[in-house]
């Protein structure tokens, strides 16, 4: 019968869980997680750039084969890359002169900068023609020789030096190579950098297009950019803290087979807390349908307070008295747990912010199930047989020699004003603004993207310039009139270049100019006859240029639209996005040196351009969410203190409860700042964590009863739920991801306070009765 | 320096030869040490011309893949080719860069070029089926190049020559277009005509 009922339960789980991991969307899009955005910036943050173009850039090198081997792959890897939907710009050096899509060839008159300048005629057409015949005896005249007649004063030439990158690496083999003698290529990832589960995908498509060409299982790539190493980094957290999970789930083995004598335990203990979470689950996926990889982190970091639940049961099971029995005696206290510890969350739930109601959601209904499950199902599965947790081997010495530790009275007092002065004036930074600094890159990596981004001229992932206009030809004529101002940046090396969106497409009134100043036909023809006089040029050669020049003429102004048809299409609508019906334009900066130099651009275009900062964007959009964090936080402890007051009946006795659990927060913070370490948003959480551990150990100490055998399980119960807290928490503090050892060092401390305030400030009267 | 015995470049070209063992032996004439230079005269034959185009000038071999050819006249210009790059400054103009990749001949008769300074038969024969004919003294070597891309621009490279000494250098493109440079002896003898006949100029590479 019990163990019938313990298979069904354990089924349910697996088959809620099933349904749950169907339905169930895990978003990895920062942006549902992050608060609605305040200012200008942090909105076109969120919702346009994601993390800038820099942080879509992959930078990749082919190395260990020799020159031709890696020139194909990167040539092959190239035309893979091109093919798949998922990445928007691929690019070795290989810059064909295919820039400009064949049924735009006529727009090449009014996309170069040459009319701007020159007319054709005549004198110009004679100059041009007198030059393209000594081409013809150079080196260069085979590359020539398909485009002169179309093209005689090689304008498709002059349109491709214009759209290759501002820094080139050194060419070998026709494709970029890097003086390690690596093939280099450049890939934009259509994903932007705030989405890593787009970022991953992305990755792992390129790595099977790497591993799909001919050899090149004997070259080896090398990926690097800001996509790449979030992934390798979430990787690596991950893998350790699998790995230490392995490790404390051996220790809490073999912890719960020492206290209870018992395997019963083992096999029952996480199953409430299991049920909580896939209910939890269940109901993010019928109200919200998705919910965020960090609401699922720190979700389950929060409902670890379950985790005691049956160990409460486990140990105060009375000689003589059937399961049921003894957690009906212990539900008043576990359910005033649940229960603020529940009306505490539902702040996170007003905040406003979805992750949070995520959050919210998440922690109420797996504390409720988690605690349901304790109460009507976890006693049937429990068999009769058991040993009574009071009558532990040297629990009896532990109780008394707790019982007799001095209790100063000016020791909450001392906690309370040392920890206060210790939290305000310790010299350390006080908020971790910096996210990356919890999940740092590791240095080798660094290096690379450094090195690759230097020989790559990658563009600055921090600095971006932006220009509003109401329509995108407003973008693209804001651009052309800021290009002196910003040439005159490159040279006073402010930046070492800069990509704006005209260098791609003029304006139309610049196109327009250009169209003016095109001769007609016959005007042309004349011109040419004349140029052509005494150079030895077929009669009739030149017959694809004047058709092209009179097509010109009568063309309507390209546009970005029709732009996008061309290989570099996508380029410039990366650059161009319309945003609340306005026009934004993106100008890529690559090699800031002087951003104040930069930034003065505001000031002489009455701000509409104007250098965005996406660290201190994204940190004040952090700093905004952490305020409402601490808000939710603050409502929730007040909220706690009055559901602890009114199921005890009065402040005295939640004095007791909730005195051991601040001064226990509090000394935490204090150490956290002694050690100079700075506060992240988990470091929050885990506070948040050690204090609901903390609320169970003061309500059980805080329990009147006269029965010493029932105190001696309650220290039983805590004891075990310490030293499993210390256990698992204890050796996350030894990671040497900033992460884990974030949330390990902070639980862990909380954990060991909570519990000594709790003892040493339990009314002394009831510890003492035994005396 | 020896003066570079034959010749070579581009707007194209290269050559090498018959037998076996006559390709091994010319070419053990012609390689040379580390740099070497001639005179070169370039009569390009092209079918958008009426007439066909002369340059002279110096052609110089600097080491490894490195060629540079100084066109004296009828105007100055100096080409340089190396490291994936060519470089053409033209008087005292800007040098323009642009890679060799635009240019995909380039690159095969770069390759065909090192090998046949530094002598290596093995190495040439990778891009170019090479055939001698004649004999040591008097000698004809046609290269084809092996890839199928090259050979969509190339069709063949011939070069004549006597002794160690080559004298002509002719490029034929897949147009039609034909170059023909003459170097070492045959540059400093001139050309007899402004405007020479191909046929005329063919004759004088071979018999003369």
């Amino acid at each position: 019968m019990k163990i019938a009922l313990y298979l069904v339960w354990l089924i349910a789980i697996a088959a809620v869980g099933w349904g749950v991991a169907r339905h169930l969307r895990i978003s990895s899009d920062l942006r549902s997680f992050m608060p609605p955005p305040q200012t200008a910036d942090q909105k076109l943050l969120l919702d346009e750039i994601g993390e800038g173009p820099g942080s879509r850039l992959l930078l990749l090198a082919i190395s260990d084969a020799p020159d031709e081997q890696l020139a194909q792959l990167s040539q092959s890897l190239k035309s893979a890359l091109q093919a798949d939907p998922r990445f928007l710009r691929v690019s070795n050096g290989n810059a064909d002169l295919n820039a400009l899509a064949s049924g735009l060839l006529p727009y090449r008159y009014l996309l170069s900068p040459t009319l701007d300048t020159q007319r054709f005629d005549a004198d110009y057409l004679r100059d041009q023609l007198a030059q393209r015949l000594d081409d013809l005896s150079s080196p260069a005249a085979s590359m020539l020789k398909p485009i002169l007649p179309r093209d005689p004063t090689l304008e498709i030439l002059k349109l491709a030096q214009r759209w290759a990158p501002a820094k080139q690496p050194a060419l070998r083999d026709g494709v970029w190579f890097s003086s390690q003698d690596e093939a280099l290529l450049v890939a934009e990832t259509r994903a932007p950098g705030f989405d890593p589960g787009a970022q991953r995908e992305a990755i792992a498509a390129l790595q099977m297009h790497f591993a799909s060409l001919p050899n090149s299982n004997r070259a080896r790539l090398t990926i690097s950019g800001p996509g790449y190493f979030s992934l390798e980094v979430s990787q690596r957290t991950k893998a350790e803290a699998d790995r230490f999970g392995l490790i404390t789930t051996l220790g809490f083995v073999i912890l719960l087979l020492f206290a209870y004598r018992s395997a019963v335990p083992l096999l029952v203990t996480a199953l409430p807390l299991l049920s909580g979470a896939v209910c939890g689950f269940a109901a993010l996926a019928s109200i919200f349908g998705e919910a965020h990889g960090i609401t699922i982190a720190f979700g389950f970091t929060l409902l670890g307070v379950a985790q005691e639940y049956p160990i409460r049961v486990f140990s105060h099971r009375r000689a003589g008295q059937d399961a049921l029995q003894s957690v009906r005696a212990l539900w008043p206290l576990l359910a005033t747990a649940i229960v603020s510890t529940c009306i505490a969350y539902l702040a996170f739930f007003a905040s406003g912010v979805a992750g949070l109601q995520q959050l919210a959601v998440f922690t109420i209904t797996g504390l409720i199930v988690a605690g349901a499950c304790t109460r009507w199902l976890l006693p049937r599965v429990l068999p009769e047989r058991f040993r009574d947790a009071a009558n532990a081997p040297g629990l009896a010495s532990a109780w008394n020699f707790l019982a007799h530790l001095p209790r100063p009275r000016w020791l909450p007092w001392l906690v309370l004003i040392a920890g206060i002065l210790i939290v305000t004036f310790a010299p350390a930074r006080f908020w971790e603004n910096d996210l990356s600094a919890l999940a740092p890159v590791p240095k080798n990596m660094l290096m690379t993207q450094a090195r690759l981004g230097s020989e790559l001229g990658a563009p600055d992932v921090r600095y971006l310039l932006v220009l509003h206009a109401p329509s995108a030809d407003g973008i693209l004529h804001l651009s052309e009139r800021i290009t002196p101002q910003v040439d005159a940046l490159i040279a006073r090396h402010a930046v070492d270049a800069v990509e704006l969106p005209s260098r791609y497409l003029p304006s139309i009134e610049t196109q327009r100019a250009r169209q003016a100043r095109l001769p007609d036909a016959k005007t042309l023809a004349t011109a040419l006859a004349q140029a052509e006089q005494g150079l030895p040029f077929r009669a009739g050669l030149f017959a694809p240029f004047v058709a092209d020049v009179e097509a010109a003429r009568t063309l309507p102004p390209l546009t970005p639209e029709q732009f996008q048809k061309s290989p570099l299409g996508a380029r410039l609508q990366a650059m161009l996005l319309q945003h609340d019906g306005q026009w934004i334009g993106l100008g890529t900066l690559i090699g800031v040196h002087d951003p104040q130099a930069i930034a003065a651009l505001s000031k002489s275009t009455n701000g509409a351009v104007h250098l965005l900062d996406l660290k201190a964007s994204s940190e004040s959009l952090l700093i905004a969410y952490r305020q409402r964090i601490l808000i939710a936080l603050g409502i929730a402890a007040l909220l706690l203190c009055a559901t602890v007051t009114i199921a005890l009946r009065g402040p005295r006795r939640a004095l007791h409860v909730l005195a051991p659990m601040t001064l226990a927060t509090l000394m935490v913070l204090g150490v956290l700042r002694l050690a100079g370490i700075p506060l992240s948003l988990f470091h929050l959480v885990s506070l948040t964590l050690a204090a609901g551990l903390g609320l169970h150990y003061a309500l059980f100490f805080e329990r009147r009863t006269d029965d010493p055998t029932e105190e001696r399980r309650t220290l039983h119960a805590t004891l075990v739920c310490v030293i499993s807290a210390l256990l698992v928490f204890g050796v996350l503090a030894l990671s040497s991801v900033p992460v884990l050892r974030a949330i390990g060092l902070t639980v862990a401390l909380g954990v060991a306070f909570h519990f000594t305030l709790s003892v040493l400030m339990a009314p002394a009267a009831r510890l003492r009765h035994e005396d | 320096m020896k003066p570079l015995a034959f010749a070579l470049l581009l707007p194209c070209a290269i050559a090498f030869a018959g037998s076996p063992d006559l390709a091994a032996t010319i070419l053990s004439h012609l390689a040379q040490p580390d740099s070497a230079q001639t005179q070169f005269i370039e009569v390009s034959y092209r079918g958008m011309l009426d007439r066909p185009l002369i340059t002279s000038g110096t052609m110089k071999w600097l080491g490894g893949d490195k060629l540079e050819r100084d066109v004296e006249k009828p105007y100055k210009m100096i080409a340089k080719i190396g490291d994936g790059q060519m470089s053409v400054q033209r008087g005292n103009g800007a040098v323009q860069s642009m890679p060799i990749s635009r240019a995909p001949q380039m690159d095969a008769i770069l390759s065909g070029f090192r090998a046949l300074l530094g002598g290596d038969v093995a190495q040439l024969s990778q891009d170019f089926d090479v055939k001698a004919m004649g004999n040591e003294a008097r000698w004809v070597l046609t290269l084809t190049p092996r890839a199928r891309e090259l050979q969509s621009r190339v069709s063949s490279i011939q070069i004549d020559g006597r002794g160690d000494a080559p004298r002509c250098m002719t490029m034929t493109e897949a147009d039609g277009d034909t170059t023909i440079t003459l170097v070492g002896g045959m540059a400093k003898a001139g050309l007899q005509s402004a405007a020479p006949l191909q046929s005329a100029l063919a004759a004088r590479c071979r018999n003369d």
